[in-house]
């Protein structure tokens, strides 16, 4: 008896918060399935029904994709989002290398300025950098949407992070046989660097996939719109179906759960010793 | 002649040494010049100036504080900044209590403790624009799926988003839905790092399981509290996204914080020295109060 009584204690709340974090979800991604009629003939009066789908219907998602552009939000989001991952991976681990791998002149300033960089919240200079992508001519290009985010000071500094932590006598010895800095970097460095490279590039996959002031400033156009603008835009439209709502958050939601959950160990370790370190 | 080619060949050597360096920071390093750097300068120095209108049209003039006095005698302006205080003082220790509660149930092995960790931290791969779109419905006062859910209490509809006094505290329930997962990921490894032998011979002294926590738990987790606050107070100043999807300020302004008000200024207005003026007074407003945390933190040692 009294055991039951402990396990309750533990369980139960686990059991609440458990119910309130997936419940919207489950919800949303069950209503994507069904007629708004099927939707509020659950809600009204309410019934547990409506986290299981009835005669599951596709109309909304095909509504979404074959008349309301969805598919080209998706298809643009997707687009934005590799291209970041791939040159931002690039780019930052280059960057942290220089860092990491080199004594020279000016490293620590520059270092320090890129770690002030990554404290500069990209709110408060979304407005201002509109105008520099405006004189570039960029607005409502891919350009605008993926070129501001390439550099991360996080990304940077999590690199570096993990190169400190490898031996240098891997470069001495490359170096002895004549390796070039670049093969050092590629081909040993960043071979070494597996699960760097995966949690830093889940941090930029979620940051530019979930991006939306941004994209919502650059790129307004039908044609450049990406995922999240399009949701936000079908949200606020009075003559979107509910159930084209959840078809839309139901795909916008899935993917980054599908990349994110099995890999789950890489984001914690990643947003942890970005936190903890810095 | 073949001793100048030598020379000439490890000079040419020794400056490929040299620019090396440079070569693999310059591309990530442009980039955060001028799509960081320069864009808070810029906005900084845009703050007092003014663009032209009329016959002055797109000329830029310097207004000295011109733009900040502007807005300090508005109104709107002071609604906006209250707004945000409350925004920000009940939103950051509402989710980060909640953050710390789910990592203590989280922290220890169970059964199941895997699959319970998982699942509260899933929202937080929802953007927060789906979040808003999803909890816009769930919140809907006509037909909404709270509204019928807390009626088998028999609590009766709620206005949520459309009401002036529960519109701020909706959106922060939305926020702190997809957010406290993530706090909760520092604060489990923050707890992870307190050494079990501390708990042990505590247990061992006899402390009660409050002492323990207040005793040892929280003086030892301060770097990972004092980070968490800090993190997620800069985050909340400028949070944007649910006003602008869910109420657009409204409704009476009452979810019109200052990174909207700074938004509708520049875009909505093309008002773009008092938009950067806003930008910049959020930013001395939230640099002073993470220093103050600090301090807090330092002088509760």
């Amino acid at each position: 008896m009294k055991k039951n009584s402990y396990f309750w204690w533990i369980y139960l709340p686990l059991l609440i918060y458990f119910l309130f974090a997936i419940g919207p979800m489950v919800w949303v991604v069950v209503s994507s399935f069904q007629t708004d009629d099927q939707i509020f003939s659950h809600l009204m009066p309410f019934s547990f029904r409506a986290f299981i789908p009835e005669n599951p219907v596709l109309n909304a998602y095909q509504k979404i994709f074959l008349e309301k552009n969805f598919g080209r939000a998706l298809y643009n989001s997707l687009i934005v989002t590799i291209t970041t991952l791939i040159a931002g991976l690039f780019l930052n681990s280059m960057c942290a290398f220089g860092f990491a791998a080199f004594k020279f002149k000016g490293r620590n300033i520059l270092f320090l300025g890129t770690l002030i960089t990554f404290m500069i919240p990209f709110g408060s200079i979304a407005l201002p950098l509109y105008l520099v992508v405006n004189n570039f001519g960029w607005i409502n290009t891919y350009w605008a949407l993926i070129i501001p985010g390439l550099s991360n000071g996080l990304t940077i500094f999590l690199f570096r992070q993990f190169f400190l932590d490898i031996p240098r006598d891997y470069i001495d010895a490359a170096r002895v046989d004549g390796a070039p800095w670049f093969s050092i970097y590629l081909l040993l460095y960043m071979r070494m660097s597996i699960p760097i490279i995966i949690s830093a590039g889940l941090i930029i996959f979620l940051f530019q996939w979930e991006s939306f002031m941004w994209p919502l400033i650059v790129a307004r156009s039908s044609a450049m719109k990406v995922i999240q603008v399009a949701i936000a835009d079908f949200s606020q439209e009075g003559q979107v179906l509910w159930s084209e709502i959840f078809a839309a958050s139901a795909v916008a939601m899935l993917i980054p759960i599908a990349i994110v959950l099995p890999l789950q160990r890489f984001y914690i370790q990643g947003i942890t010793s970005s936190g903890i370190k810095g | 002649m073949y001793r100048r080619m030598q020379t000439l060949i490890s000079e040419g050597t020794r400056y490929r040494e040299k620019i090396t360096p440079y070569l693999f920071i310059a591309p990530a390093l442009i980039g955060l010049v001028l799509f960081r750097l320069y864009p808070i300068l810029n906005s900084f120095i845009s703050s007092f100036q003014a663009v032209g209108f009329g016959a002055n049209a797109g000329k830029i003039r310097w207004v000295g504080l011109g733009n900040y006095n502007f807005i300090v005698s508005d109104p709107v302006f002071w609604q906006s900044f209250k707004t945000t205080m409350l925004f920000v003082f009940i939103i950051t220790p509402f989710e980060i209590t909640l953050s710390f509660i789910l990592a203590l149930m989280v922290s220890r092995r169970f059964p199941g403790v895997d699959f319970f960790r998982t699942s509260f931290f899933m929202p937080v791969t929802v953007s927060l624009a789906v979040a808003s779109a999803i909890w816009g419905l769930m919140l809907n006062p006509n037909n909404g799926f709270v509204n019928s859910f807390i009626a088998i209490f028999g609590i009766k509809p709620q206005p949520f988003l459309t009401s002036k006094n529960q519109a701020l505290f909706s959106i922060i329930s939305i926020v702190t839905w997809r957010e406290a997962g993530y706090w909760m990921i520092f604060l489990i490894a923050g707890l992870h790092n307190v050494s079990q032998e501390l708990y042990e011979s505590a247990r061992m002294d006899g402390a009660g399981a409050f002492r323990i926590f207040s005793d040892i738990t929280i003086p030892l987790m301060r770097r990972t509290i004092l980070f968490v606050f800090v993190a997620d107070t800069s985050s909340k100043f400028l949070m944007f996204v649910p006003m602008y999807i869910l109420t657009s300020g409204g409704p009476e302004n009452s979810t019109n914080v200052l990174m909207f008000e700074a938004y509708r200024t520049i875009f909505i207005y093309g008002d773009r020295g008092g938009g950067n003026a806003i930008v910049m007074i959020i930013l001395m407003v939230c640099i002073v109060t993470i220093a103050l945390q600090f301090k807090l933190f330092k002088s509760s040692q």
